[in-house]
C-alpha cells in the first residue's frame, strides 16, 4: 500500500498530505515532530481510505504565525477535509494529533463518527513537557527503541520549527474550555495509552473515561509513546475493530472453533 | 525474620510412577486424608504463630493435590486466622492473568488484606496441562504480571492490546484490601527472572534450589534493584526448603534414619522436559538452570546445601542464620518432611515454641 503525496487549499493554507486506500475516510493527524506514517497506517489502509494531513507549521511547510490555538487548528483542518468533498469521516491522531482530533470530533460531531486518540496530549499530568534533549526524547518516544529499525535522525531545524509551534498553540495541561466542551460530545472515543508511555501515563485515561459520554481506553502494552510505531498491529487491529462495530467492539467476534 | 510453612498436599496413598500419573489406583480415601492432614497442619501453624502458610501449584500427580491453590487459599480463609495466606503460587502463563487477578482481589477481602500473591511460571511439565507452548513461558508470564498489576489499581474500566492477551473492558471487583495491591513475589533463580523483578520491583521466591545458587541469584537481583532505583529488604526475599527439628541433633538425625521408605512422586518427565528444554524456557543460563537441583543426594550434602533443615533448635537456628546472611532472606518457607505425622506435627511445635520467637527477633 503506497501513500501518494498530495496537496490542498484550505483557511488561506496550502497543506501536504498522504492518501492511500479505498473506503470509509480516516483521518490522521500526526504528532508534535511532524507527519511520519508507518506499518499502522498501511495495514488501516487496507480497509479504508486514510488521509494523513501535515498541519500548517509543520514539514517543510512556511512557519505558521496566524494559528493559535488547537481550536482554531481544528477548524482549518475541517476546511480541508471538506475541501477533499469529504462528509463523514473518524478521525484519527497521536499526541498533538490526538488533541487535535479530539478537538475536531468536538466541532464537527454530525460529520465524525468516531474518534480514536493514541496518547493523547489533551490533557496531561501538570507541567510535562516533551524532552528538549535527542537522545531522552527518543527514549521516551520508544519502549524498545532496539527492536526497530534504524532510522534517519530528523533534521534539527524542521524538529525545532514543528515543536515550537505545537508547544506555542498546545495550550495548558487541564483545558477548561475542552473539557467542558467534552462533556458535550456524542462522538464515541477510543483512547489508546501506551504501558510505557512516561509523557502521557496510563493514568490519564481515567479523566477521559470521566469526562466524555462515550468513551472506551485500552492499554496498549510494552509500548512508549510512540505506541503506533512500536505495535503497529495491535494499534492497527483495535482501530479497525472499534472504527468498524464502535461500543460493540467490546464483545468478541473472534471465532472460538479450532477444528470444525 | 518471619516463617511460613508451606504443604504441597501430597498424597497419601500409593500411585504409579511417569508423568502425567495415571490414576489407576487413586483411593478417594488416601486423597481425603491428604487435605485433612495438611488443613490441620495450617491450622496448628495459625495457631502456633507462623507469619504464614504457603500454597502452590502443581498438576495431573500425586505430588501435589492442589492444582488451583486459589480454591485451598479460599479454604484456608476459614481455617487461618492471624497468618497471610501466601499463594505461591498461580502459574501465569497458564491462566487467565485477569481472573487470576479477581481471584487474588476475592482472597484479600475475604482475609481483610492477608494475602499474598506469588506467580510462578510453573515447572516444564505444567505447559502441557494447559497446552501452552513453552517458548512463551517468560513472555506470557511478563505480559500477565503487568496486566495482573493494571487490574488491580485501574479504577475505570479498560481494555488491553497485549501480545498474549486481549480484553476490551476488565473492572475488578471485588478490589484487593492491600493498597496499592497484595506483595507480589516471583520466582527467581534464573538471571532473566532478577532482572525482570528488580525492574517491576516484585519480590524474589527461591524454591528446589541451594544456597549456593540462590545466594548468586540474590545478589544478581538485588545489583539490578539498585540499579532500578531502589533496595530490597528482606521481606522482599522468600527462600523455601525442607525441614526436620528434634529437641536434640541426635533425635533428628535418627529421626530421618528411622524414616519408612519415602514415595516420590514425580512432577517430571524426562522426554518431555527435554522437549520443553529445546525452547527458550530455561533462558540463558541454560545448564544451571536445568540442572539447578539435580538427583536428590545424601541428606548430609542436602543439609550442607541449605536443602534441609536438620537437627535440634540450637543448630537449625545457625542454619537459618547462614540462610539469612547468604541470601539476605526475611522469609524462610518451611516443608516440614518428616513423613510420619506426629514427628511432623511436633517438628513443628518446637519450632513454634523454641524458635519463633528467636527468629522474630532476627533482623
Amino acid at each position: 500500500m503506497s501513500f501518494q503525496e498530495k496537496f490542498v487549499e484550505a483557511d488561506g493554507f496550502r497543506i501536504r498530505y498522504l492518501e492511500a486506500g479505498k473506503g470509509e475516510p480516516l483521518v490522521w493527524f500526526h504528532g508534535g515532530g511532524g507527519l511520519q506514517l508507518n506499518k499502522m497506517h498501511e495495514l488501516l489502509a487496507e480497509k479504508r481510505r486514510v488521509v494523513a494531513f501535515e498541519c500548517p507549521g509543520f514539514g517543510e511547510s512556511p512557519v505558521n504565525e496566524r494559528t493559535n490555538s488547537m481550536a482554531e487548528l481544528a477548524g482549518t483542518m475541517g476546511k480541508a477535509i471538506a475541501a477533499l468533498a469529504i462528509d463523514k469521516f473518524c478521525v484519527t491522531g497521536i499526541s498533538f494529533g490526538g488533541k487535535l482530533a479530539l478537538w475536531t470530533a468536538i466541532l464537527n460531531p454530525e460529520k465524525v463518527s468516531a474518534a480514536v486518540l493514541f496518547a493523547p496530549a489533551a490533557i496531561r499530568p501538570p507541567n510535562t513537557r516533551p524532552p528538549t534533549d535527542p537522545a531522552q526524547f527518543r527514549a521516551m518516544l520508544f519502549a524498545h527503541p532496539e527492536r526497530l529499525p534504524p532510522m534517519p535522525p530528523p533534521n534539527p531545524e524542521l524538529a525545532r520549527k514543528s515543536i515550537g509551534f505545537a508547544m506555542r498553540i498546545i495550550g495548558p495541561d487541564r483545558d477548561a474550555d475542552m473539557e467542558a466542551r467534552m462533556k458535550e460530545c456524542k462522538v464515541p472515543v477510543l483512547v489508546l495509552l501506551g504501558t510505557e508511555d512516561s509523557l502521557i501515563p496510563t493514568a490519564m485515561g481515567r479523566h477521559y473515561r470521566e469526562l466524555l459520554p462515550d468513551c472506551h481506553v485500552v492499554m496498549v502494552y510494552d509500548a512508549a509513546h510512540a505506541l503506533d510505531v512500536e505495535r503497529p498491529e495491535a494499534c492497527a487491529a483495535v482501530t479497525d475493530d472499534f472504527l468498524t462495530r464502535q461500543d460493540k467492539f467490546v464483545v468478541s467476534n473472534e471465532r472460538g472453533v479450532i477444528f470444525p | 525474620m518471619k516463617a511460613a510453612l508451606f504443604s504441597p498436599v501430597a498424597y497419601h496413598g500409593n500411585a504409579s510412577p511417569g508423568w502425567p500419573v495415571p490414576a489407576d489406583v487413586y483411593s478417594q480415601e488416601s486423597a481425603a486424608h491428604s487435605f485433612n492432614t495438611a488443613l490441620d497442619r495450617f491450622r496448628l501453624a495459625d495457631e502456633i504463630g507462623f507469619d504464614w502458610v504457603t500454597v502452590a501449584e502443581h498438576h495431573f500427580s500425586p505430588f501435589s493435590l492442589t492444582p488451583n491453590p486459589m480454591l485451598l487459599a479460599g479454604a484456608l480463609t476459614q481455617v487461618v486466622k492471624k497468618a497471610k495466606i501466601a499463594v505461591l503460587g498461580p502459574t501465569l502463563p497458564m491462566l487467565n492473568p485477569v481472573r487470576v487477578a479477581e481471584e487474588f482481589a476475592m482472597l484479600d477481602t475475604i482475609t481483610g488484606g492477608r494475602v499474598v500473591a506469588g506467580l510462578m511460571r510453573g515447572t516444564p511439565n505444567e505447559y502441557v496441562t494447559y497446552n501452552v507452548n513453552p517458548e512463551e513461558s517468560r513472555s506470557r508470564f511478563q505480559e500477565g504480571l503487568h496486566l495482573l498489576r493494571m487490574a488491580w489499581t485501574e479504577p475505570q474500566p479498560f481494555g488491553w492490546q497485549g501480545r498474549h492477551y486481549e480484553f476490551r473492558a476488565i473492572s475488578v471487583w471485588p478490589r484487593p484490601v492491600q493498597k496499592p495491591h497484595p506483595p507480589i513475589y516471583m520466582s527467581g533463580s534464573s538471571p532473566e527472572s532478577g532482572e525482570f523483578a528488580a525492574k517491576n520491583h516484585v519480590g524474589l521466591g527461591f524454591a528446589v534450589t541451594t544456597l549456593p545458587l540462590a545466594t548468586k541469584a540474590a545478589a544478581h537481583y538485588r545489583t539490578h534493584a539498585e540499579a532500578a532505583g531502589w533496595k530490597p529488604t528482606a521481606d522482599d526475599v522468600i527462600y523455601r526448603c525442607a525441614i526436620h527439628v528434634a529437641d536434640s541433633d541426635e533425635q533428628a538425625q535418627a529421626d530421618m534414619a528411622n524414616m519408612p521408605p519415602q514415595r516420590r512422586f514425580s512432577i517430571s518427565n524426562p522426554a518431555l522436559e527435554q522437549a520443553v528444554a529445546g525452547t527458550s524456557y530455561y533462558g540463558r543460563d541454560f545448564e544451571a538452570q536445568r540442572n539447578r537441583v539435580g538427583r536428590p543426594g545424601a541428606i548430609r550434602d542436602a543439609v550442607e546445601n541449605g536443602q534441609i533443615l536438620l537437627g535440634s533448635p540450637e543448630t537449625v537456628m545457625k542454619q537459618i542464620k547462614r540462610i539469612r546472611d547468604d541470601i539476605g532472606a526475611g522469609i524462610l518457607d518451611l516443608i516440614f518432611m518428616h513423613p510420619e505425622d506426629d514427628k511432623a506435627r511436633r517438628a513443628i511445635e518446637i519450632f513454634g515454641a523454641k524458635m519463633l520467637p528467636r527468629l522474630h527477633e532476627m533482623e
